[in-house]
């Protein structure tokens, strides 16, 4: 009876969301795999076309290859970010936080128009290389993958250092002493004790960042180069200048099956192993 | 009916107008209705900015106080938006504004009314459209550089200049668009600019291809290409007057050659199924008066494709449109590119990531 009553309550508790995501993701997402399809006629050629489509294979290898360069890119620099932040008083850590999270708070597209100015030939970063080095030739960081995984560091890391951060701060700091009054010095302490315990933080926080990087969109438009174009590159191209509804909604159903698949894998991470977040 | 100015509905009576009409009807007591159609809003996609600031000027506010009809401007209306609104049976857009392969493309996808021409005169044009879109003024494609870092001497000027990489050493930007660039190239390669069409797309491809290792950037956003030369990134790209020329009289280093210049049409065209058809076309209409042609032409740099409209513009103007009678100079063929936009810009894009 009990239990009854609390199953009600909580469909009651639920069915807000239940009809937004009905609303706003299942029904948009029915009618892009309906289009897919070719509507009513159930036409799996479109399919067909991208699976022998050199444009798709190339799009979706730079897509895949991209997005995990740039997730290990930011699980290096956000990992040592999240040691840091672990390690400071409370006091400091909250003011060391805003500027982790103020990229988090920008637009992307005004950050990426801002790093044309600090990112190039003539930028911040190459005049302050020229100045303290003497070199004459810029180092070329825009319009490559060099400015394409910039841009996204720049826009994931918050991702990634807050699951590890978490995770971090969770760990028994009793652990890493009595390890060292055992003999350990800090780096086995890192190796045997931190980094095992904080794997549950990374896998989500990679998988966050993988199915975020996959999905890019304005970074490699605006800071790539002509062979950084991802798969949402080419659903706007197939959207708006082929106006080839199909084609961009199969592109949009695989690009969702990959994400999708990363995401049933969070779940998984997070089901499996302590509350990370 | 088309003469019909002051009742609420016209053409293709549907439910949704139906609607509009009996809420009208019943409203009609509560308003007192001292002009015709007042109680009509069209709605018009524009470009933004500058543009949206010479629409406003030179055709929504005139065309408001000629009609009493109000005009909302939208921005960054894409074709795709269009397209969806069309095929729903909701269109919000009345009049939609735009370029060449986006408005062909359309076409191609019946997307447009025909146009009125009980309403909408094209006599004096020099591109009248097609069926179901009007050719609006010419906008000027040309190659753009920062005066300061490099003379006009040594700036390329024309096309096959900006293909010379030996003569002309520098980080050149162009579209990631095939149609202008194919023409670009193939008037590089040595085709007379009055005997490009139909395109030799083999030819072009070849000359795109010895290009290809000297672009740093294919830019996305037209704002781009004026950002990118200014902050120094770029040093010869391809650009349009009206984008550079106001840059430049707000004081940025740019300037762009006229010498040789790519002309393409800009184009109205009304969507299917609008509940607003005839102030649509009364609107396409009010756009092609010569004098407001002039009035947009002076305003932003681009060329009126009204003859007297042209033959009205001021001196000081007229120094900025291209004279088409120049042979240097080249319009691009919408009709041709309706046929293979599609197919080229495809071929193009895979031609990119290689």
């Amino acid at each position: 009876m009990n239990h009854a009553l609390e199953t009600r309550f909580v469909a009651l508790l639920l069915a807000p969301l239940m009809v937004v995501m009905l609303l706003f993701f299942l029904l948009p997402a029915g009618s892009i795999i309906w289009t897919s399809l070719h509507g009513a006629k159930l036409d799996p050629s479109t399919y067909l076309d991208l699976l022998t489509s050199a444009l798709f294979h190339k799009v979706l290898t730079t897509t895949l290859v991209i997005g995990i360069q740039a997730t290990l890119v930011t699980l290096v620099v956000g990992y040592a970010i999240a040691m840091h932040l672990a390690r400071l008083s409370p006091r400091h850590r909250a003011v060391m936080m805003i500027f982790v999270m103020l990229p988090f708070w920008t637009s992307i597209l005004v950050k990426s128009f801002a790093f044309t100015i600090v990112l190039g030939d003539a930028g911040l970063v190459n005049r302050a290389i020229a100045f303290v080095f003497g070199n004459k030739e810029p180092i070329q960081m825009l319009f490559n993958r060099t400015g394409v995984l910039l841009g996204m560091l720049n826009f994931l890391l918050p991702f990634m250092v807050l699951p590890i951060l978490s995770n971090l701060m969770a760990q028994d700091p009793a652990l890493a002493r009595a390890a060292q009054t055992m003999g350990a010095g800090p780096l086995r302490i890192f190796l045997r004790i931190t980094l095992p315990l904080s794997l549950p933080g990374v896998l989500s926080g990679v998988l966050m960042c993988l199915s975020l990087a996959i999905g890019s969109y304005i970074t490699p438009a605006l800071l790539g180069g002509r062979t950084d174009m991802m798969l949402a590159n080419l659903v706007d191209f197939y959207t708006r200048q082929t106006l080839d509804w199909p084609a961009a909604s199969a592109i949009a159903v695989i690009l969702l099956v990959i994400t999708g698949t990363i995401v049933a894998l969070l779940t998984r991470v997070r089901g499996g192993q302590a509350e990370v977040l | 009916m088309t003469q019909d100015t002051k009742g609420t509905g016209t053409n293709g009576l549907n439910r949704r107008s139906l609607l509009i009409g009996a809420s009208v009807a019943l409203a009609a007591p509560l308003v007192i209705t001292g002009r015709a159609r007042a109680d009509t809003t069209l709605t018009v996609t524009c470009w933004g900015g500058d543009y949206r600031a010479g629409v406003e000027r030179c055709f929504a506010k005139p065309f408001t106080e000629a009609t009493g009809i109000a005009v909302r401007l939208v921005d960054n209306a894409d074709l795709a938006r269009m397209k969806a609104q069309v095929e729903s049976g909701r269109v919000e857009w009345d009049v939609f504004d735009s370029v060449g392969p986006q408005i062909t493309a359309g076409a191609k996808d019946n997307l447009w009314e025909p146009v009125d021409t009980k309403i909408v005169d094209r006599s004096d044009l020099f591109a009248p459209g097609g069926p179901t879109y009007v050719g609006t003024y010419m906008f000027a494609g040309g190659l753009a550089f920062d005066p300061k870092r490099t003379p006009a001497d040594k700036a390329p000027a024309d096309f096959a200049a900006f293909w010379d990489v030996k003569t002309y050493p520098g980080r050149r930007g162009l579209r990631p668009r095939i149609s202008e660039t194919l023409e670009m190239a193939l008037i590089a390669s040595g085709v007379e600019p009055s005997k490009l069409y139909p395109l030799d797309v083999e030819r072009g491809f070849a000359a795109l291809d010895k290009i290809k290792p000297h672009i740093k950037k294919w830019i996305e956003t037209t704002p781009q290409t004026v950002t990118l030369v200014t902050a120094n990134e770029l040093d010869f790209t391809y650009s349009y007057i009206s984008r550079v020329r106001p840059a430049e009289i707000g004081g940025a280093s740019i300037a762009i050659s006229t010498k040789q210049t790519l002309n393409s049409l800009e184009y109205l065209a009304v969507p299917k199924g609008t509940p607003n058809r005839e102030a649509a076309m009364r609107y396409v209409n009010f756009v092609l008066k010569p004098d407001r042609q002039t009035a947009f032409a002076e305003m932003l740099f681009f060329s009126p494709n009204s003859k007297a409209g042209l033959a009205a513009a001021s001196p000081a103007a007229r120094q900025y449109m291209p004279d088409l009678k120049n042979p240097a100079n080249a319009v691009v063929n919408d009709e041709w590119w309706s046929d293979n936009y599609a197919k080229l810009q495809k071929r193009f894009t895979e031609w990119l990531l290689i």
